[in-house]
C-alpha cells in the first residue's frame, strides 16, 4: 500500500492521467468546508476533519476531489471545456481503520456534448484500473437519475410524492420505505379555521392572504425564508393528497421499473418494453440513454459486461443522470463516477456548466494488486 | 491511590440548589466550603467523599475523561457535549428536577409542516426555491444532526450555531427553524414557533452519571456504589 505513496508510483499515475489526455491539476489539501457541507449535507460534518482559520473561516481537509476541482474551474473563470486529472490524499473520519486514502481521477467539466463525455468517463475509469494492473474481473453497475425522474414525471404523481421519491433515489432502504408510506393516504394537517376554510374551498388567493397575515404576526414576512405562496401550494397539495386515494397502479409500475436490471447493450430495449407495457412516454430519456450506450460501444467499452440497474443511484441531489460504480466480484468499490450537471451552479457558477467525472480508490486497488500498482 | 471519591455538582443556579438538597436527603449533607471562593467541599460524616463544584457542561466533559467518579448534570449537556456518550458514561438515575426538552420548532404559520417527514420535504427542495439550504439555529448541533440525519434521514440542511436567544433566529432571518431547549413552551409560543409532533429529540432532566467503566479500586467502587444508591441509583 505504501508503494502508492512513493514518488515513482505517483509518477506512474501521472503518466496514466496524461495518457488518458487529462491535464494535471493540484488542489490544496486544506479547503473551505462550506461547499462540502452545502452540497453533501450536514451528515458529512461527522466524517470530515474540520479546522478553523485565524479569521474564523471553517476549513476542512479535502474529503474528495470533485468539489475542489469544480471550485477551481469556477474560480479560474474557465469558459472552455477542460478535463482535469488529479491524484492525492483525501481525508475521511472513520471509527475504525485509516483516515487517509489515496485517490486519483478525471473530471470533465464544461463539455455540453454529454453522451460522448459520459462514454469517455466510463471508458477512462476502466482503462485507468487496467493500467494500474487490475486483472481480476470487475463488475460495473450503471444507473441513471434522469430515467428515474422521467418515470416519476410520466406517472403524474402528486407534487409531494415526486419530490420524496426523487430524493430517496439512490438509497434503496429509504426508497422502499417511501413507497410503503405513499401507499397509505396521509390525513390532511390540523389547521385553525381561518386556514382550513380556504384550504377546503381550494381558494388559493384567500389562503395566501390568511397565511400572509399569520406570517406578518409572527414577524416572518420579510425574513427571507418560506413565504405564503410556498406554504399555500404545499397545503393545497396536502389536502389534495388526503382526498386522492393512493394510486396503487402507479406505485406498482414504479416497483416494476425499479426491478429492471439488464446488460447495458439490452437496457434501452428493456426500458422501451417497460414504457410500452406501462403506457408511459419515456422516448426522450430512452433516446438519450441509448445514444450514450452507443457512444460507450464506440469508445471500446464492452457494454454486454455492464449491468444497468434501474434502482442504482446516488443520494446526492447534484447527480443528474449517469452514475456508475466499478467493483470487485465481492463488492469492493474500486472506482465510482457520474454526471453532476447541477453541482457547478450550486457551487456558484453563474450559468449552467455540465460535468462528469470519476475517482479511483488507489489504496483498494493497491491492496488488490499486491501493492505494486 | 486516594480512597476518596469525587462527585461533581453544578456550581450555580437551580441545578446546584436541587442537587445539594438531594445530597442532604440522601444523608450526604455538603458542608459549605470554609472559603466561599473555593470549588471543593467536604461531606458531613463521609470523609471519603469530596464534592467538586463545576459548571454543568464541564461536568459532562470531566465524566468523559473519567476524572470524577460521579456527576450530577443535565442529560442534554452530556448527550450534546460528550461525543459517543452512550459508551463513555452510564446514567445511574434520573433525579426528577431540571426538566427540559430539546425540541425541533418551526414557525407557527408553517401549517403544512407537522412532522419531521414534512420538514424533510421542505428541506428537499429548499435550495431550488430559495437558493440556499434550510437553516437550523441551535447550540445542540450533535443532537440535531443525530435526530435529522440518523433518525429521520434528512441531510439537506445547514446548522447555524446559536449561542443565545435561539428562538429569535427565525424572525431575525438568521435561520428557518430551531432546535432548542424548552420547559413550558411559553418562550416558543411567544416567538410564534411550534414543536413538531415527532420533534422532541430528548426529554432531559438532571441525572446522576458515572464514567464507564469507572474505577477498578474495590474500596472506591464501594464508596461510589453507596453514594449512588443513596441518590436513588
Amino acid at each position: 500500500m505504501n508503494a502508492l505513496r512513493s514518488f515513482s508510483a505517483r509518477a506512474d499515475i501521472e503518466t496514466i492521467l496524461a495518457q488518458l489526455g487529462a491535464e494535471r491539476l493540484d488542489v490544496p489539501v486544506l479547503q473551505p468546508a462550506d461547499p462540502f457541507l452545502d452540497t453533501a449535507g450536514e451528515e458529512l460534518r461527522r466524517r470530515i476533519f474540520l479546522s478553523e482559520s485565524e479569521t474564523g473561516e471553517t476549513l476542512c481537509l479535502r474529503p474528495e476531489f470533485t468539489i475542489p476541482v469544480c471550485l477551481h474551474h469556477i474560480g479560474a473563470g474557465e469558459s472552455a471545456p477542460r478535463r482535469y486529472g488529479y491524484v492525492g490524499t483525501v481525508f475521511r473520519q472513520r471509527r475504525a481503520g485509516g483516515n487517509e486514502f489515496l485517490q486519483a481521477g478525471i473530471e470533465d467539466i464544461g463539455n455540453t456534448d454529454s453522451a460522448p463525455a459520459d462514454a469517455r468517463s466510463l471508458a477512462d475509469a476502466l482503462a485507468f484500473l487496467e493500467a494500474l494492473g487490475v486483472s481480476a474481473p470487475t463488475v460495473t453497475t450503471l444507473g441513471d437519475q434522469a430515467v428515474f425522474n422521467a418515470v416519476i414525471a410520466g406517472l403524474g404523481l402528486p407534487q409531494g410524492w415526486a419530490v420524496r421519491l426523487s430524493h430517496a433515489f439512490g438509497d434503496r432502504a429509504t426508497l422502499d420505505a417511501t413507497l410503503d408510506a405513499l401507499a397509505v393516504p396521509p390525513p390532511p394537517p390540523e389547521v385553525p379555521a381561518d386556514i382550513l376554510e380556504p384550504c377546503e374551498a381550494r381558494d388559493r388567493a384567500a389562503l395566501v392572504n390568511a397565511l400572509s397575515m399569520r406570517l406578518r404576526i409572527a414577524g416572518l414576512e420579510n425574513s427571507g425564508g418560506r413565504d405564503a405562496d410556498e406554504i399555500a401550494d404545499r397545503l393545497i397539495a396536502r389536502f389534495d393528497a388526503a382526498e386522492i386515494a393512493p394510486d396503487e397502479k402507479a406505485l406498482a409500475t414504479l416497483r416494476t421499473f425499479l426491478s429492471i436490471s439488464a446488460p447495458l447493450n439490452e437496457a434501452a430495449g428493456a426500458l422501451a418494453g417497460f414504457a410500452e407495457a406501462a403506457g408511459l412516454d419515456l422516448s426522450d430519456a430512452i433516446a438519450a440513454f441509448g445514444a450514450r450506450a452507443t457512444e460507450m460501444e464506440k469508445a471500446g467499452v464492452d457494454t454486454a459486461a455492464i449491468s444497468y440497474d434501474a434502482a442504482f443511484g446516488r443520494a446526492l441531489d447534484y447527480y443528474t443522470a449517469l452514475v456508475y460504480e466499478i467493483a470487485t466480484a465481492d463488492g469492493l468499490v474500486l472506482a465510482g463516477g457520474g454526471r453532476y450537471d447541477r453541482l457547478l451552479t450550486m457551487l456558484g457558477a453563474g450559468s449552467d456548466v455540465p460535468g462528469v467525472g470519476f475517482s479511483v480508490w488507489l489504496d483498494r486497488v493497491a491492496a488488490l494488486t499486491g501493492g505494486d500498482a | 491511590m486516594s480512597t476518596r471519591i469525587t462527585i461533581a455538582i453544578p456550581s450555580k443556579g437551580r441545578l446546584k440548589e436541587e442537587a445539594l438538597k438531594r445530597m442532604e436527603a440522601a444523608g450526604y449533607g455538603v458542608e459549605p466550603p470554609k472559603d466561599a471562593r473555593t470549588y471543593r467541599a467536604a461531606v458531613a460524616g463521609h470523609p471519603n467523599v469530596e464534592v467538586a463544584f463545576l459548571s454543568a457542561s464541564e461536568i459532562a466533559r470531566e465524566l468523559g475523561k473519567g476524572s470524577i467518579d460521579l456527576g450530577i448534570t443535565g442529560e442534554d449537556l452530556v448527550r450534546e457535549g460528550l461525543p459517543d456518550s452512550e459508551n463513555r458514561v452510564t446514567r445511574l438515575a434520573q433525579l426528577g428536577f431540571g426538566h427540559a426538552d430539546v425540541v425541533v420548532a418551526v414557525p407557527e404559520p408553517w401549517f403544512d409542516v407537522e412532522t419531521m417527514a414534512d420538514l424533510g420535504l421542505v428541506a428537499a427542495d429548499f435550495r431550488q426555491r430559495h437558493g440556499r439550504r434550510l437553516r437550523i439555529a441551535t447550540k445542540y448541533w450533535r443532537l440535531t444532526q443525530k435526530h435529522f440525519s440518523q433518525t429521520h434521514g434528512i441531510q439537506l440542511y445547514r446548522i447555524i450555531e446559536s449561542l443565545g436567544a435561539t428562538e429569535g433566529a427565525p424572525a431575525a432571518g438568521q435561520a428557518d427553524v430551531i432546535v432548542d431547549i424548552t420547559s413550558t413552551g411559553s418562550t416558543l409560543r411567544a416567538n410564534h414557533l411550534k414543536v413538531l409532533k415527532d420533534g422532541v429529540i430528548l426529554q432531559s432532566q438532571a441525572c446522576l452519571f458515572a464514567p464507564t467503566p469507572g474505577t477498578d479500586d474495590p474500596d472506591r467502587r464501594e464508596t461510589v456504589a453507596a453514594l449512588a444508591g443513596a441518590l436513588g441509583a
